[in-house]
């Protein structure tokens, strides 16, 4: 599809401006000539029908929630509630200024401190900072707190545990904290091998990061154990709550005895996955932790009856983004929970874990389970057996998308020797019955194709509006803006295609 | 539950398919002391009517913002947003999709992200663009890391006029790294660069410098791109305000060799601070040392030209505690808005617009130090914000504005306590503020 | 399908092969490093003169989808290194036992040889 570049045509605009531009007033009366550019920035010129219709055809390009099953492992890719894309652009939200006086933004401000309480109560938690973007900076700003409280108590610490299960982020933001990162293996039933982590943990450890259910979607029963054993040497417990959709009214994990929590907001409460963001990472923690938590707070004044800022004082790790929060993020889990209750979210957890054990049961006896045992809100199965009909994983997403559907998480996670070629499904409790029996159905059929017709899936997807990259050539190649392209224009030589519809 | 197709009913049944006799049996490995007793303690449910009818309620006491025009930036500005952009958004398959990791199910997101690239990279000059970090201050705070990784010396030397809250940001990232962060410090609203020049030395690894600054004013980066290069030193230029890309040099042009930049003003709403975006961009040489995703063009296997994520072994899921970054989700949807604001404005718009801010920026200054009431602090060129001393006590003149329904501007003294800033306001403007607004204020002010 | 072998080479556990001409050692990886790797697109330019120990990275090898270090599999020090995979990395997805050569070594102590393995052990080892 042509790029909006080369939709431009000279004169073109899509904009419209206020008559009074303040003619009388000279450029270089305002600004130094060493600041003014010579030439205007070239970018495109294009009418507002076009821009649309642009739009409007990459957006048909894409497979979004609203058209079908998006079984993402570890995503919890579930319904975003319409009613709160609409609370969330009511006016006197999206135009407050972040720096408005605190008497203009008490609608925000109350929001902000009853969703606290909210999560509060739901994760077993003493007290939230909403600063956090996104998970993996939920994570850093975690692990900046425990390596503050431990440098606070001078006890100067320098190692992660991490399980080998863990998501990427975790050893990253680690790394990005400092730490030196020890990686726990798991035991032969997917969960952290306790003997192992009972050797491994010392004085020198700050504490474990730990998924659970974990990333291959089963609950650690372990977990008492390894509370003492982390605690035992003075250590932290962090919870990496990417997989809270399964415990919602079933455990807490301010009862299991983590002392720092981070939510997605955008997994467990429904915020739209927007493409990759923007989503929230709230970080949760016990009270011990909270003189460490990012500056500032929102507090309550129950004399004035007032909302306000409130500075983290002195022992605050500091800021991790500029102003407060993701606003828009936190209203709409606000309405989320709201509409839910304590019975929706109990009965959140319920379906999810129903829906990944039916899922499970039905599809094990052609996909050997990385695990064999009951899972949490998500199934991991191998796609092992297929490699001797030259049929890898991969072929069995792509594959997927021909019946219609999003693939499974891929490749996640990768630890071996059990989870190898693995397809992780995490349908969720958005997704019904039939929903469930057509993807088993689907896969079935799949596992059937892969020992009759293995190049079918080999060369698979074929049914989608491109079909498989040379993901290669994109490396080589570099190509990362159109003016690239118009460098090496001459050795390109596209088939430009439309989409049919 | 309307978000819950799953009946009771059909809930046994999978369970009877599945082979147990209850979910307590799928649940066993929970131990029972940590259960949840009973139901957790958070209101009942409540229905659409009534959310709706209670979060208007607490709506209501915020101020009704969009009749109330800021005069206050630094560092979120409010811009005017065509309603396409808006409307093209909310269409399902951008707004509900996931990271496109299956390039055949999301083009649409990829090659806008890849209009985005392109877009940002015209705009500043500069040959790689990494689309989304959370906002500007992480951004900057990811640049720091990244000039640390390319030289591995440990001083950086931060403008003092650098956003009060990047500022901080950076310093809570550096932390754990300790390299040692040296202060900048400003002479005339601009920085001293007599004094960086003797800041400079072998230590150094890279300078930040933001401009327009947090006072609005234009920095003299070709001078500082100079002498910062002489001692084979990074620059990392800061933008928060990327509107002024319109009328003013690209960073790419003075020599920066790292550029973050807030994207808000293009296509995000104010949100009372976020969700934004920021880009980080460099030169090709730097490219593996970036954090975060890109996307480049390649081709599928019937020659369609296509667009994938590329270049991922520096990221997370590949490289682990050895990735560039631990940044996984990031702010796409706001790249897409992005995306669309900049193709409605092109070439004229950005550039009309941008006059427009600095034009009428300039014409409210005038009239107030027309009125008698305030004076220069400084005498600094600036872009569409400007710090004026009042001869009255500025908390009597903010509420002046706030019940004219006014945002009032911010009193720099709670960022800055120097002396010779106590009484002072960092006025913006911006073209949501017309003429006879801008007479209105000098009007309530002279009084 | 099972990856090529070659006969009169060490091998270390980490999928790098060693061919030792007098105190000189030439340094690649394994056909099946190559073929886990899958299309190899950076390799991270090698030091002259770097002195490394076994286990230490003499430099990163990246494909589209993994990356991974290429250690050392005795002490030495860096001589030579294959300028030509600068222009083309394909060349150790092809040809990794020959064309595909990374670095060349003078070997420190020729004892350390015993801690790797031969061919069939190595065949051995990989066998899947």
């Amino acid at each position: 599809m042509k790029l909006i570049f080369e939709k431009s045509i000279k004169g073109r605009d899509g904009y419209s401006l206020p008559q009074d531009l303040f003619d009388e007033i000279k450029i270089e009366e305002c600004l130094p000539e060493y600041a003014i550019s010579k030439d205007k920035k070239l970018l495109s010129e294009i009418s507002e029908v076009d821009v649309v219709r642009h739009f409007t055809k990459l957006s048909k390009l894409n497979y979004g929630l609203d058209d079908g099953f998006y079984p993402l492992g570890s995503c919890t890719m579930k319904y975003n509630p319409k009613i709160n894309e609409n609370l969330a652009s009511l006016s006197n939200f999206i135009y407050a200024h972040p720096l408005a006086p605190e008497e203009t933004v008490q609608g925000c401000l109350e929001i902000a401190y009853d969703l606290n309480k909210l999560l509060c109560e739901i994760t077993g938690i003493d007290e939230y900072t909403m600063a956090p973007a996104a998970g993996a900076h939920g994570e850093l700003t975690g692990i900046l707190i425990m390596r503050k409280y431990f440098v606070d108590h001078g006890d100067i610490r320098h190692k992660m545990l991490i399980p080998d299960s863990a998501h990427g982020t975790n050893p990253a933001s680690a790394a990005m904290g400092g730490f030196q990162v020890i990686e726990v293996k798991s035991n032969e039933k997917g969960t952290v091998d306790l003997k192992i982590l009972a050797e491994l943990m010392d004085e020198d450890t700050v504490g474990l990061m730990l998924t659970n259910p974990n990333t291959v979607g089963l609950f650690d029963e372990g977990i008492e154990e390894i509370k003492k054993i982390v605690h035992g040497k003075g250590g932290l417990l962090y919870y990496d709550g990417a997989n809270l959709n399964a415990s919602l009214g079933i455990t807490r994990p301010g009862d299991a005895g983590f002392d720092i929590v981070h939510l997605n907001l955008h997994k467990t409460f429904s915020t739209p996955h927007g493409g990759g963001g923007p989503g929230a990472g709230v970080i949760g923690v016990k009270k011990d932790l909270i003189p460490y938590l990012p500056t500032p707070n929102v507090a309550f004044n129950s004399e004035r009856n007032k909302y306000y800022l409130l500075d983290a004082g002195e022992k605050s790790i500091g800021m991790v983004r500029a102003f407060w929060s993701n606003f828009a993020v936190l209203l709409k889990t606000y309405a989320w929970i709201l509409s839910m209750g304590p019975d929706g979210l109990y009965n959140t957890s319920e379906t999810s874990i129903i829906n990944a054990n039916y899922v499970l049961a039905k599809i094990k006896k052609y996909y050997t389970p990385a695990y064999d045992r009951y899972c949490g809100h998500e199934c991991t199965v191998t796609g092992r057996e297929y490699k001797k009909y030259g049929v890898k994983t991969l072929d069995i997403a792509k594959r997927i998308m021909d019946y219609g559907m999003h693939p499974p998480t891929i490749y996640f996670p990768h630890f071996e020797p059990y989870a190898e070629e693995t397809i992780m499904v995490e349908p969720t409790e958005s997704e019904s019955k039939e929903t469930l029996d057509k993807f088993i159905d689907i896969m079935i059929k799949i596992s059937d194709e892969a020992k009759t017709n293995p190049e079918l899936l080999t060369t698979a997807p074929h049914n989608t509006p491109i079909r498989r990259t040379n993901d290669t050539l994109a490396v080589k190649r570099a190509i990362l803006t159109y003016d690239d392209e118009l460098k090496l224009k001459d050795e390109l030589n596209y088939q430009e295609k439309d989409i049919n519809f | 539950m309307r978000y819950i197709p799953n009946t009771e009913e059909q809930k046994k049944e999978m369970l009877k398919e599945i082979g147990v006799s209850s979910f307590e049996d799928l649940i066993e490995s929970i131990p029972q002391s940590i259960r949840v007793k009973g139901k957790l303690n958070i209101p009942e449910a409540i229905s659409e009517t009534e959310l709706e009818e209670k979060i208007y309620h607490i709506a209501q006491k915020n101020s009704n913002f969009f009749l109330m025009k800021p005069l206050i930036g630094a560092g979120a500005y409010r811009h005017y947003i065509p309603e396409a952009v808006k409307f093209l958004l909310q269409r399902e398959e951008f707004w509900t999709c996931y990271t496109p990791y299956q390039p055949e199910l999301s083009q649409g997101t990829l090659q806008s992200i890849f209009e985005y690239q392109t877009y940002i990279s015209r705009l500043i000059k500069m040959e790689v663009i990494i689309p989304s970090i959370y906002d500007g201050a992480s951004a900057t705070a990811e640049a720091a890391l990244m000039s640390l990784r390319l030289t591995h010396k440990n001083k950086i030397i931060v403008s003092n006029l650098l956003h009060p809250h990047y500022r901080e940001t950076l310093k809570t990232y550096l932390a754990p790294h300790e390299p040692e962060i040296i202060d900048l410090p400003y002479k005339n609203g601009l920085v001293d660069i007599e004094k960086l020049k003797t800041l400079l030395d072998e230590d150094v690894v890279s300078v930040i410098i933001q401009s327009p600054n947090f006072f609005g004013g234009i920095e003299k980066l070709a001078e500082i791109s100079e002498i910062v290069h002489s001692k084979s030193i990074l620059l990392i230029n800061v933008i928060t305000e990327s509107m002024s890309l319109g009328i003013l040099k690209a960073p790419g042009e003075t020599g920066a060799d790292i550029v973050t930049g807030n994207a808000q003003s293009f296509g995000m709403d104010l949100n009372y601070g976020g969700p934004y975006n920021a880009y980080l961009a460099t030169k090709k040489q730097y490219i593996r040392q970036l954090p975060g995703r890109i996307v480049g063009e390649t081709v599928d296997v019937d020659g369609k030209r296509v667009f994938v994520m590329t270049m991922r072994a520096r990221e997370q899921d590949i490289r682990r505690e050895k990735a560039t970054s631990n940044i996984c989700t990031n702010h796409n949807l706001n790249v897409l808005a992005t995306n669309i604001y900049l193709s409605l404005m092109g070439t004229e718009g950005i550039y009309q617009l941008s006059l427009l801010n600095t034009k009428s920026a300039h014409y409210l200054e005038n009239l107030l130090l027309k009125s008698g009431k305030f004076e220069k602090v400084f005498n600094y060129p600036f872009y569409n914000e400007f710090l004026l001393k009042s001869k009255e006590d500025i908390s009597t003149i903010n509420k002046k504005l706030l019940e004219n329904n006014f945002i009032p501007p911010l009193k720099i003294g709670e960022f800055y306590k120097e002396e010779n800033l106590k009484n002072v306001l960092l006025f913006a403007v911006t073209e949501v503020l017309s003429r006879d607004n801008l007479n209105k204020v000098a009007r309530i002010l002279s009084e | 399908m099972s990856t090529k072998v070659i006969e009169n080479l060490y091998y270390a556990k980490s999928d790098e092969w060693l061919k030792v001409e007098d105190d000189l050692g030439t340094v690649g990886i394994s056909d099946y490093a190559q073929d886990q790797l899958g299309d190899i697109v950076y390799l991270e330019k090698v030091e002259k003169g770097k002195k490394i120990k076994p286990g230490e990275a003499l430099t990163t090898i990246e494909s589209v989808k993994a990356v991974s270090d290429v250690c050392a599999p005795v002490s030495g020090e860096v001589v030579e290194v294959n300028e030509k995979l600068l222009d083309d990395t394909s060349v150790v997805n092809k040809d990794p036992y020959g064309k595909g050569w990374i670095a060349k070594i003078k070997i420190e102590n020729k004892d350390e040889l015993k801690n790797l393995m031969n061919a069939q052990e190595y065949s051995e080892y990989r066998k899947e």
